[in-house]
């Protein structure tokens, strides 16, 4: 592997130095003790050592509001948004959200393709770093390391405070090209971090827990603790779902429609016409979520849906952990396994 | 013929009239579409009909009873401005005690000469059509519904919490920050405002329509205010809606 070291101090460097293909995109601190995507404005501002950003890199590809077309009542004519896009750098970037890019690429690309997203989406360059697990990320139970390298161009790796520069494709090379400040060395992935919060089984036997835990009483205890605010869905990176609207302006001659982020953990999700809801009870929203992510896409791609980012359980209210929900699942798997041997 | 509009103030600080009239950016569009016929606070002028009628304020006296179905007679489509107007708002508190003791605190030895009644919501009253929700009640909310009345639209319903919008524009959740915040009980379509601004949502738009009021005072508690504290912080605009 292609591999450099590069001196912390000389990291706003090189993010000046990506500058130089487009807009940078790097984590900034935001609030007291929190973190989001932002412009790099000033290269000494992006931070190299965070947790988790509060919205997932997801917003710069489906933006939480985006506005679709203009149309007039007037005229009883359209405009669609016809969307242009500058070539963008995301940098800092942690490898299960480079993971979750993967996982939204997939539900946005394949069949019809989404167009935003897709224009979005090509001409972007990924720059990865490693992190420290903190109390909530489990991506490696789901089988997504600290140095998982995939879908990124160039990777830094934090060794002794300082940085291991990978170069991983043809774009990421060129993104480096004309950098003095870094020099050529053997790579060491290190392995050393520990992650504090795992799934006690492989993530392949998940989907056969999932099989047995639609009736699982888990599910009742979530929803008693759980307020359906939709935080969880809402900062999840590979969650989807939006809905679509209208808005009229004073004037009555024009509007605009606008799609916007929406959620399975919100009590109107599954409303429908005639006032029907065929997910109104706490219970069958949370089971539904946890099965989007562990078992119905899963069925069909044979990876996990959720990303191990722990955005859904650092930012829940109620202190609801996702993992130890799928802890749970797996001891109670366990118990009924052992009844039904002890019987036969 | 343009629509027929009226306004009509109950129980209440007049705050949300007093909002509208600072639509002045809009205000001229408005007319455009609809004739103000009735509007105590910008002139003075009576109709036998309306075709929209905007009422803010709770019911809380024979008279507001007596009056709200003259004006319910008199109106096509009868919209519940505001707080006080959409549950009984702040007022509802005077429910939570007494009512003899409520008359004795305001009016002392002259309590029997005012006639009082709970501070209800309208619609516990008089049949409403629409609502707009806030304390005071939102503008931009106000202009939609009269935009979708104006072109005969089914008028935007908002039953998702604060932290929807809160969550959307990326804000550092209070929790977090060491406050205690009723947004994910609370209706939203205020773009969460006071979060957005380092404040607490007190609940100002009412509950939404499937909560859980359990859960939600769990983690009031857990976040370190006393049971007594949150369940006082959920009524206060909530005292008509909730049974704690
Ligand atoms: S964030 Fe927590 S309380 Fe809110 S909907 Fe998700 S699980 Fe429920
Ligand atoms: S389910 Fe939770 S941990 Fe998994 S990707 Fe979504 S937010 Fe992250
Ligand atoms: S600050 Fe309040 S409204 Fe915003 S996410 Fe947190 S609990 Fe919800
Ligand atoms: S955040 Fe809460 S208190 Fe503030 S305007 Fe919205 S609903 Fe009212």
């Amino acid at each position: 592997m292609e591999c450099y070291s590069l001196l912390r101090a000389d990291v706003p460097a090189l993010i000046d130095h990506l500058g130089k293909f487009g807009e940078v995109v790097a984590p900034h601190r935001k609030g007291d003790v929190s973190y989001s995507f932002e412009s790099v404005l000033d290269s000494s501002q992006v931070v190299l050592d965070y947790n988790r950003t509060l919205l997932p890199l997801k917003k710069l590809f489906l933006p939480p509001v985006e506005k679709l077309m203009d149309f007039s009542l007037k005229n009883m004519s359209f405009d669609p948004v016809e969307l242009t896009t500058q070539p963008r750098v995301f940098f800092g970037v942690h490898s299960y959200e480079m993971q979750s890019i993967l996982r939204l690429d997939h539900s946005m690309l394949s069949g019809n393709a989404e167009s935003n997203y897709f224009k979005r989406r090509k001409n972007s360059r990924f720059v990865g770093i490693s992190f420290e697990p903190d109390d909530f990320h489990f991506s490696e139970s789901v089988g997504i390391a600290i140095e998982e390298m995939e879908g990124f161009d160039l990777f830094l790796n934090e060794i002794d405070d300082d940085f291991q520069l990978y170069v991983l494709s043809d774009n990421g090379r060129s993104l480096i090209q004309g950098f003095k400040q870094i020099r050529t060395v053997e790579a060491e992935l290190s392995g050393k971090r520990e992650f504090k919060k795992k799934i006690r089984y492989h993530y392949n036997r998940l989907p056969r827990i999932f099989q047995y835990a639609y009736k699982s009483k888990v599910w009742a205890d979530v929803a008693e603790k759980c307020v359906g605010c939709g935080a969880c869905t809402l900062t999840c990176p590979t969650c989807f779902c939006f809905d679509v609207t209208d808005e009229v302006s004073v004037t009555a001659e024009d509007g605009l429609r606008q799609r916007t982020w929406d959620s399975c953990m919100l009590s109107t999700f599954a409303e429908v016409a005639g006032g029907e809801n065929f997910r109104e009870k706490t219970i069958n929203r949370t089971r539904h979520r946890l099965y989007r992510k562990f078992k119905y896409i899963t069925d069909e791609e044979g990876l996990p849906w959720c990303v191990g980012c722990g955005r859904c359980t650092a930012f829940c209210p109620a202190g609801i952990s996702l993992p130890d929900i799928v802890n749970e699942l797996i001891q109670e798997d366990e118990k009924a396994q052992y009844h039904h041997t002890v019987r036969v | 013929m343009k629509p027929q509009v009226a306004f009509f103030d109950f129980t209440s600080c007049e705050g949300c009239q007093l909002n509208k009239l600072n639509l002045e950016n809009d205000l001229l569009d408005i007319l455009k579409h609809v004739d103000i016929v009735e509007f105590r606070e910008a002139m003075d002028d009576k109709a036998d009909h309306y075709d929209i009628a905007f009422i803010e304020g709770s019911i809380s006296s024979p008279s507001c009873v007596e009056r709200i179905h003259d004006i319910r007679r008199r109106s096509d489509i009868l919209v519940a401005l505001g707080s006080c107007a959409v549950n009984g708002g702040i007022n509802a508190m005077k429910n939570l005690h007494p009512i003899d003791e409520v008359r004795e605190t305001v009016y002392g030895k002259d309590k029997y000469l005012f006639a009082t009644l709970p501070a209800m919501a309208v619609s516990s009253v008089v049949k409403v059509d629409y609502e707009v929700r806030g304390c005071p009640m939102n503008q931009q909310d106000f202009l939609k519904l009269l935009i979708a009345l104006v072109l005969g639209k089914q008028a935007p319903k908002y039953n998702s919490p604060v932290c929807v919008e809160c969550k959307l524009k990326e804000n550092e959740c209070l929790y977090n920050r060491g406050m205690v915040c009723l947004g994910p009980v609370t209706r939203g379509g205020c773009d969460a405002l006071c979060p957005s601004f380092g404040q607490f949502c007190t609940g100002c738009r009412g509950i939404l329509s499937n909560p859980n009021l359990d859960g939600m005072l769990e983690i009031m508690t857990n976040h370190g205010i006393s049971l007594d504290e949150a369940k006082k912080r959920m009524l206060l605009f909530n005292s008509n809606e909730v049974q704690l």
